[in-house]
């Protein structure tokens, strides 16, 4: 709570000159106190300070877990239409959706969620970062929200892919056990909660591949930033971002402040998590694969399928978009671009805000009079 | 029969040949052949009539070994007659000496085969999927990708063959209900969004009935009950197509009304698929000619990227 209050209590407006003298200090008594520090002009640190969520999402909220001390945050945008529910990859936040989520929610409702251990979600065991763990986070968050009446939803995951795939099958077996409330059930037997599934930027095959860098990768970054604007800029200069704006609302939220150190540094310790990371990814081409609704892979490159996933879309098992002109956090890089995406989806697929709307499509259209 | 001078088809041979060993021609000589294959093409229908004997291939994508392959076990061109159902380009290392080999065969020898369109025959796809980086790689600037993009417009949409196999790259169109809907249109254009052409070069079948959305992203899927009705409509006794890889290289379905045929195969080097090609005699027999990967010769050198933050 200490970082996040102390997070909070930043100016929303543009940073006085009384503001920098008490950044520097705090500065000058950290490890890199025996390097000369130079103060940030004026126009960096006002093209990178800190923007609140609340110039993109409507509202957010705390989510507490009944019979548990856990408590999940989630940002939330829109009143109609079906949910665009949002899984951050590891180490990002809610907020890595922001800007993508103030262009959706003008056709559907969206809901970001901070995963376990994540943004100013906080649990028991903020490491324990198993598929099984995070699985039933989410579906105990959308239970709360939605209790055993939730609207059709989009899941839409950004590298946690496996979460989608199992969290969608349990949705829809939810649906077919049917809930507490039986009138509820027989109404909707004919319609699934979960009506699309849409994966940004993961493919098993490359992301296996991958693993046996990442602590390499986690360790390259630079661990410490004297203040939050430090860290947005790194963010955007070092390359993991692309999009000022974007980095602006979503690295605060990603951030904690060391008041032994008197710097920033991450929120998610994600080094400790690696016995978690095979998990995340082994069998899920498979269970993408096999997951009965529209399903939508967005892709930084072409050169990232597996082999299940080759042959799945030379067969025509879901869409592909290849996005160009971007890193890895497409949501955050080219937010207007995957917000249309999106919203084509959902439109393309006829999904209401109860689930697929024209079943009528299937007859045959030479019957027509 | 050519009306062609001599010289210009032996400079043709040539190419031909030096194209035979994956060897790209001049910037120079792809923009002449490509004007000579305009004026072919723009000669030929929407639905495009072929006689047998002819030996129908789908998706190439590029491999241009296991192209040579095909023509090693379906024989030479112009000694076998071929129809070639689209997407020569993109996802292999060798769409360049693909596609331009399949239209210097088209100009030399234009009786005797017919090369249709497919979905990845367009601006917008072959910028993503490798063929406009390709151009870049092989030739120093994007012309020659504009030369066979601005081309691909000309390619005939579809092919009858002995008016009873209609052949095309994807599949069947709520927009379309007979074949003379299709030689209506005007093709000479990118490949829509939507629309009639765009479900020609985008649809596939399926085992539920009726229209159905594609998961691709374009198209429609049709079911049983609408190719019997196409084909009942249209005189036809089977629907030939590619688009879709397949594990053994064809795959029947339909009650034996439409097949699907891939000729790419270990598609992407990957797949594991074997490939085939569907021969007609002029008896009209069927008989599917399955083959593997053409023996490796080391791929190019195409650098993978160190990978980035995956979590």
């Amino acid at each position: 709570m200490d970082s996040s209050s102390h997070m909070a209590s930043l100016p929303e407006d543009i940073i006085t000159d009384e503001h920098l003298q008490q950044q520097t200090q705090p500065a000058s008594a950290s490890a890199f106190a025996s390097v000369p520090q130079r103060p940030p002009t004026k126009s960096s640190s006002e093209k990178y300070a800190p923007l609140d969520w609340s110039v993109y999402f409507d509202k957010e909220d705390d989510v507490a877990i009944p019979e548990s001390n856990d408590v999940f945050h989630v940002y939330t945008a829109g009143t109609e239409g079906p949910v665009v529910f949002c899984l951050h990859g590891g180490g990002y936040s809610g907020l890595s959706f922001a800007v993508s989520a103030s262009k959706i929610k003008e056709k559907a409702r969206v809901v970001a969620m901070d995963l376990r251990g994540h943004g100013k979600s906080l649990t028991e065991d903020d490491l324990d970062l198993s598929v099984e763990t995070m699985c039933n986070d989410v579906l105990a968050v959308i239970k709360e929200l939605y209790s055993d009446s939730p609207p059709a939803i989009i899941l839409v995951g950004h590298s946690c892919i496996i979460l989608l795939t199992i969290i969608g099958k349990k949705l829809l077996h939810h649906q077919s056990m049917g809930g507490s409330i039986a009138v509820h059930v027989a109404a909707r037997r004919s319609l699934s909660a979960l009506a699309g599934l849409v994966v940004v930027d993961v493919v098993e095959g490359t992301a296996m591949a991958s693993l046996i860098h990442m602590q390499k990768i986690l360790s390259s970054r630079m661990q410490h930033f004297s203040s939050i604007e430090k860290a947005i800029e790194w963010s955007v200069r070092g390359g993991s971002l692309r999009n000022i704006d974007s980095a602006r609302v979503s690295i605060p939220a990603t951030l904690k402040y060391d008041h032994s150190k008197k710097c920033y540094l991450y929120r998610t310790e994600l080094e400790k998590t690696e016995q978690y990371w095979k998990g995340w990814y082994e069998g899920l081409s498979d269970k993408f694969l096999s997951c009965p609704v529209p399903k939508l892979l967005l892709l930084a490159g072409t050169d990232r399928l597996d082999r299940s996933l080759t042959i799945g879309q030379m067969q025509g098992k879901f869409q592909m978009v290849v996005v160009r002109h971007t890193g890895h956090a497409i949501q955050e890089d080219v937010p207007d671009e995957f917000a249309t995406l999106i919203v084509n989806f959902i439109s393309r697929n006829r999904i209401g805000p109860h689930g697929i709307e024209i079943p009528g499509l299937r007859k045959p259209a030479f019957s027509k009079p | 029969m050519d009306s062609v001078p001599s010289n210009s088809h032996g400079n043709l041979d040539e190419q031909i040949s030096q194209l035979m060993q994956c060897k790209p021609l001049s910037e120079q000589e792809v923009r002449v052949l490509c004007d000579k294959a305009k004026e072919i093409l723009m000669e030929e229908s929407n639905v495009q009539p072929v006689k047998s004997p002819v030996t129908i291939c789908g998706d190439i994508h590029g491999q241009f070994h296991d192209l040579a392959e095909l023509f090693r076990i379906g024989g030479k061109c112009p000694d076998t007659n071929y129809l070639f159902m689209g997407d020569y380009v993109d996802r292999g290392y060798y769409s360049v000496e693909t596609v331009t080999l399949l239209v210097a065969l088209k100009v030399r020898y234009r009786q005797r085969i017919t090369i249709l369109r497919g979905n990845h025959e367009s601006r917008q796809i072959t910028q993503v999927y490798g063929f406009y980086d390709e151009c870049l790689r092989k030739y120093g600037s994007a012309n020659v990708w504009k030369i066979f993009t601005d081309l691909f417009d000309y390619f005939p949409l579809t092919a009858l063959v002995e008016s009873e196999i209609f052949c095309l790259h994807g599949g069947l169109s709520p927009s379309i209900e007979t074949l003379d809907n299709i030689r209506n249109f005007d093709r000479v254009q990118e490949v829509p969004h939507e629309g009639p052409m765009c479900d020609l070069l985008w649809s596939d079948p399926d085992d539920r009935c009726g229209w159905g959305i594609s998961p691709r992203g374009a198209g429609y899927t049709f079911g049983q009950d609408i190719s019997e009705q196409f084909n009942h409509t249209n005189n036809l006794k089977l629907i030939a197509r590619a688009h879709q890889l397949v594990m053994e290289g064809y795959n029947w379905g339909h009650d034996q009304k439409v097949v699907t045929i891939f000729s790419a195969p270990n598609y992407c080097y990957r797949c594991g698929n074997m490939a085939s090609i569907l021969e007609v005699d002029d008896c009209k027999g069927h008989t599917f000619i399955q083959f593997e990967p053409a023996p490796r010769r080391g791929e190019p050198d195409v650098t993978r990227r160190t990978p980035d933050y995956f979590l």
